[in-house]
């Protein structure tokens, strides 16, 4: 443990009362592989929570688990608990958590290919009772996200990688979520695109939308989030609020590739096994 | 020439009839990605239901109907529930090895509840036949026709422009997805195994009114087959082009060549089609292709 880490970890002294809880969750696929070993977090109402890590961390399981679609890959929580609005959701379906108002944006965009944007976003507003909630909902992402109203009849499969992206967040903003899960929204995109991506995300935590957003551009992901946790090999490693963890020494060198002086130094440099001596040792 | 239009006039009945049974297949392939090899069976048990109903029971048509729906519609349920249901997420592969048990359950089930003799079927649609200038066409297949036109584009509608049906469709594209905007894949599957045991009932009646019925009624579904994979297994509209092109080929081949091989080549010609196409087209004419940015 570094010294950012641990210090500002139970939230203590922020103002709002925490949305989403994990305590102390494992998660496994297929009874064997446990890829999340016991990681605790919290996003605060109306806050934004960075998850950061390298591949294969066990962000993307963390997400899953959350979301309940771990469930569906052969994968569960095999212990620990999930409490979302002061209740348990460890277990619930998918398809349940989506109506207790938690959003999943997947990574790689996943659009319904074949499908206009607009029957996309009408595909996202499922769980709303009536068909003219539906449509309301579809003017308020239209607002919200002006692009996507150019783009409603186009097909989703042949728009930019950009446009996929704005379009799968206004997807999933249909279900009236209070917590949205982001995996990745910056996958793949130019530095421009993923500007205008994060941009928006900024409009909807003002909105009083909460963001729990998983991301390797760290740089990016640290402006917007007030707290982070960093993960490797599916523990978290350090916590605190995203200035610590961004002047943080070990960030700075292993997700940053800054050096001491503040220079941008090439990954080249950065000594991996440093790494895994500082944080797993 | 006049054998001729007769002929392509026929074939487009047959054909249509063939979508219809085919529109069975793909509404439950869309939902679950599971080619159903029992929808020949449901064919078959919603046909037995209506001899048990209108026939064996003496019941007028007016009720035959409306349990022969209900009694298909559960049927569908049931068997989703009791098998399918259980097996969202696993792999396709063992879901259509389900539906091959449930092919062989089937019919062992109709043997045991209704026997194996051949039934006589009531009398769905007239049967004075639909003639035009020098065309005889059966007045079961005209009207079949329509109701199958009517149906395509009715569900196609239904999965484009409606919140459920959206939901179907994109659960038919991406389980997870759907998932992920809260959807239930369960219930979606649900719903697509009733309205495929439904359109299958629809299909009985068009398809035996008035003839005669046993196990081997179910045999359309493999005639409906490469119609199905023409239109490509996700286009429903896709279906009445490929159900009239299928149709037309079988019947000239009855027509012009299985008097000149002295052979009934005209019943192989749906399975040399289907060959073909998973030659040149696996997609089919319609289905859908994976859309791959560069």
């Amino acid at each position: 443990m570094t010294s950012a880490a641990r210090s500002d970890g139970n939230m203590q002294g922020l103002p709002s009362p925490a949305l989403l809880e994990l305590k102390n969750i494992e998660a496994m696929y297929n009874g064997i592989v446990l890829a999340v070993k016991g990681i605790s977090l919290a996003v605060r109402q109306g806050g934004c929570t960075a998850l950061l890590g390298g591949n294969g961390a066990g962000k993307s399981t963390t997400l899953k688990a959350i979301s309940g679609i771990l469930l569906a890959e052969n994968g569960e929580v095999n212990s620990g608990e999930i409490v979302f609005g002061g209740e348990r959701i460890s277990g619930v379906v998918a398809d349940r958590i989506v109506r207790r108002g938690i959003s999943h944006v997947m990574e790689g965009r996943r659009p319904l290919s074949h499908l206009t944007v607009e029957q996309n976003l009408v595909a996202g507003g499922s769980t709303l009772k009536s068909g003219a909630e539906a449509r309301q909902r579809i003017e308020y992402v239209y607002q919200t996200i002006p692009r996507l109203a150019d783009l409603r009849k186009r097909t989703a499969g042949y728009l930019s990688g950009g446009e996929q992206q704005m379009m799968v967040i206004g997807r999933g903003l249909m279900s009236k979520p209070k917590l949205m899960l982001l995996d990745e929204p910056s996958l793949g995109l130019a530095p421009k695109i993923t500007e205008d991506i994060f941009a928006l995300l900024a409009t909807l935590r003002s909105d009083g939308l909460s963001l729990l957003i998983v991301e390797q551009n760290t740089r990016a992901a640290l402006k917007i989030a007030d707290t982070a946790y960093v993960m490797e090999t599916g523990r978290i490693v350090m916590e605190g609020s995203a200035e610590e963890i961004a002047s943080n020494e070990d960030v700075r060198e292993f997700y940053l590739g800054l050096d001491k002086e503040g220079k941008r130094k090439s990954f080249r440099e950065v000594k991996h096994y440093r790494r895994r001596k500082r944080w797993l040792g | 020439m006049i054998e001729f239009v007769n002929s392509v006039a026929n074939g487009v009945l047959i054909g249509l009839l063939y979508a219809l049974v085919a529109m069975g297949f793909v509404v439950i392939y869309r939902a679950s990605k599971v080619f159903n090899f029992a929808q020949g069976e449901l064919i078959v048990f919603s046909a037995f239901l209506m001899w048990a109903v209108v026939i064996d029971r003496q019941l007028p048509l007016w009720i035959g109907l409306p349990v022969t729906f209900i009694g298909a519609a559960i049927c569908g349920y049931v068997l989703d529930r009791l098998f399918l249901s259980r097996l969202v997420g696993e792999s396709v592969f063992s879901m259509v090895m389900i539906t091959v048990g449930l092919l062989i359950l089937m019919r062992g089930l109709i043997i045991i509840i209704w026997g194996a003799e051949t039934r006589a079927f009531p009398v769905v649609f007239p049967l004075r036949p639909v003639i035009v200038g020098d065309i005889i066409m059966s007045q079961a297949l005209v009207i079949g026709g329509v109701i199958t036109i009517v149906l395509a584009f009715g569900l196609s509608w239904f999965f484009n422009h409606t919140r459920t049906g959206l939901a179907l469709t994109a659960v038919s594209e991406d389980q997870q997805v759907a998932l992920s905007l809260g959807i239930s894949v369960r219930k979606s599957m649900s719903l697509a195994w009733i309205i495929g045991a439904l359109i299958s009932a629809i299909a009985a009646c068009v398809y035996l009114s008035g003839r005669s019925l046993n196990l081997h009624a179910a045999d359309i579904a493999f005639a409906a087959l490469p119609v199905a994979l023409l239109a490509g297994l996700e286009s429903i509209t896709g279906l009445i082009v490929a159900g009239a092109l299928v149709g037309v080929a079988q019947s000239l081949a009855q027509y012009y060549l299985d008097p000149w091989l002295g052979l009934n080549i005209a019943s192989v010609v749906p399975f040399i089609l289907i060959l073909l196409i998973l030659l040149i087209r696996p997609s089919g004419l319609f289905g859908w292709k994976t859309i791959e940015r560069v």
